[in-house]
């Protein structure tokens, strides 16, 4: 990958769906369970690793529900091996109290979730309105998880890499946000191997206390002190894994007037509306965060200093748009183009919401 | 260069499949490409469709409002499809079972009996890769002979005795409409 494009000389590139190729790379960063439960626009990713794992020995469990799908991952991870489930959602609402326990016992779970409509049971529509699920959690108390948002199929494979490495360095749960567009689609893409070194877990997991005291893993302190001490422990974790782990990209930013920032498979659509503005003398750029949590403050608090101004794309009701806002701190405008789901905005939309919003903002000054 | 295709039909014609083969076809030539359906309660004897996304760089958005080609097989799917082709965009229909009419007069129109050829060649469900011979021979960018490669990828060893069928099935499509 080099700018967002795909190599394509590379006769190893196949054409498979993002599902399948998040249930491969999953297969290839050595993942010996799946737990899940079907629900569209996902359960491909189930319905390869029903085959697949079997077939490689590992395991599979239809769950009989998320609920139950979640905390089989948790059982398997906390006793060092990797694990995952995927769903959608309004299923992955479910796991949410899973999630928050995972956080607190340190348990390297990996979750993916390929995001349809909601809220409520909503519709099989892909959408992203699960932004401030993934990143701010739908459990108790004060915890994170690390989120990884896929543009494309290729990043689908590299992402879910990396969703079982970090999750395993950091003894973090890690979300992989997809949508049910990245989900269903195809795309030519490249598996190469598995990237990262085996994390040693020896020191932590419930692996059988034959000749080594016996462990447990708790979610509670029961001890004032040690509780305080337990959540600003997970917090000092999640500082290290901002400094080390925070990753976007950016376009044309240096001498932009203007950054369109979107998250996942919206991503390919603002670069392309970037290229038009910038063909009908806007100055745009574009900027991506990768990593939703951790979320690139820094880099955009920069951007804003040098005065330039922000359009954030999402289908939701502006969701990410808060966290742009938060990190431009008052520095430069920050502008909102949205639907909250379906047909996923155009590029011809785009760029006539932009053009909208710099008559708005630049008309005084022009 | 961005071009895109929308394959539409009943389901159990194969627009999934034909969509997955022009796909390949586009990769082996080298081009960036998406493949993206419909999905959902789609079933057979329901209506299908796909859409297929052909560029130069890396590919904006998978699913778009219009398209430059539309390729029909059957009359709701011609109904449906006939407005959203681009202004100057083409529609190419399966007039075994879709009228020849005319409802706009800003595109262009290619009626080929494609489910007739199919039938002829034995079997009608051949009309997918038949459809994907014509749509070749009126679409500079899709080249013959990746189509060829593309179906041999996607038929595999397991139905390698299939593959003489299919290029003729193909050939058929493209000389069609050369020879109209």
């Amino acid at each position: 990958m080099e700018n967002g494009k795909l190599k394509m000389e590379n006769s190893d590139k196949i054409l498979i769906k993002g599902n399948y190729a998040i249930a491969q790379a999953a297969v290839n960063a050595g993942c010996q369970c799946y737990f899940g439960y079907p629900i569209t626009p996902q359960t491909e990713i189930g319905e390869y690793l029903s085959g697949k794992m079997q077939e490689l020995g590992r395991g599979y469990v239809c769950a009989e529900s998320e609920l139950a799908a979640i905390n089989m991952v948790m059982g398997a991870v906390s006793t060092g091996v990797k694990a995952m489930t995927s769903s959608s959602s309004c299923a992955v609402a479910l796991m949410q109290e899973a999630l928050s326990y995972a956080a607190s016992d340190e348990l390297p779970v990996v979750l993916v979730n390929v995001m349809r409509t909601g809220p409520g049971l909503g519709y099989i529509y892909p959408a992203q309105g699960d932004y401030n699920q993934s990143v701010y959690g739908g459990g108790n108390g004060d915890y994170k998880i690390i989120v990884i948002a896929p543009s494309n199929v290729q990043e689908c494979i590299d992402y879910t890499y990396r969703a079982f490495y970090l999750a395993q360095k950091y003894r973090n749960p890690v979300i992989l946000l997809a949508d049910g567009l990245l989900g269903q689609m195809m795309e030519p893409a490249n598996f190469g191997e598995y990237p990262y070194p085996e994390v040693d877990v020896s020191s932590w997991a419930l692996s059988g206390a034959k000749g080594r005291d016996a462990r447990a893993i708790y979610s509670c302190a029961r001890e004032e002190a040690k509780q305080i001490q337990h959540i600003i422990d997970l917090h000092k974790k999640f500082e290290v894994i901002a400094e080390n782990e925070t990753s976007y990209e950016e376009f044309g930013v240096s001498d932009a007037d203007i950054i369109l920032t979107a998250f996942g498979s919206m991503t390919r659509n603002i670069k392309a509306a970037m290229k038009v503005l910038r063909e009908k003398g806007i100055k745009a750029g574009c900027f991506r965060p990768i990593t939703l949590n951790p979320f690139p403050n820094n880099r955009i608090e920069e951007l804003s200093k040098l005065g330039k101004d922000f359009i954030v794309v999402e289908m939701n009701m502006g969701q990410m748009f808060k966290d742009v806002k938060y990190a431009v701190n008052g520095n430069s405008k920050v502008e909102l183009v949205n639907r909250p789901c379906g047909e996923w905005l155009s590029v011809e939309e785009i760029v006539s919401s932009v053009e909208k919003v710099m008559e708005k903002n630049y008309a005084a000054s022009i | 260069m961005e071009k895109n295709f929308i394959l539409a039909g009943f389901g159990g014609q194969g627009i999934l499949l034909a969509g997955t083969i022009l796909a390949n076809s586009f990769m082996l030539d080298g081009k960036n490409v998406t493949w993206y359906p419909c999905y959902g309660a789609e079933m057979r004897g329901g209506t299908v469709n796909c859409e297929i996304v052909v560029s130069d760089t890396e590919v904006s958005s998978v699913h778009k409002q219009n398209t430059d080609y539309a390729l029909v097989l059957n009359q709701q799917s011609f109904d449906r499809f006939v407005e959203r082709v681009k202004s100057g965009g083409t529609i190419v229909a399966n007039s075994t079972l879709v009228k020849e009419t005319k409802p706009r007069t800003d595109i262009n129109y290619v009626f080929a009996p494609m489910g007739k050829i199919a039938n002829d060649l034995g079997t009608n469900k051949v009309t997918n890769v038949v459809s994907l011979g014509v749509l070749s021979s009126v679409c500079n960018i899709i080249s013959e002979l990746s189509l060829i490669k593309a179906v041999e990828k996607v038929l595999g060893e397991k139905k390698k005795d299939l593959l003489p069928l299919n290029i003729n099935a193909l050939k058929l499509g493209s000389g069609l409409y050369s020879a109209v």
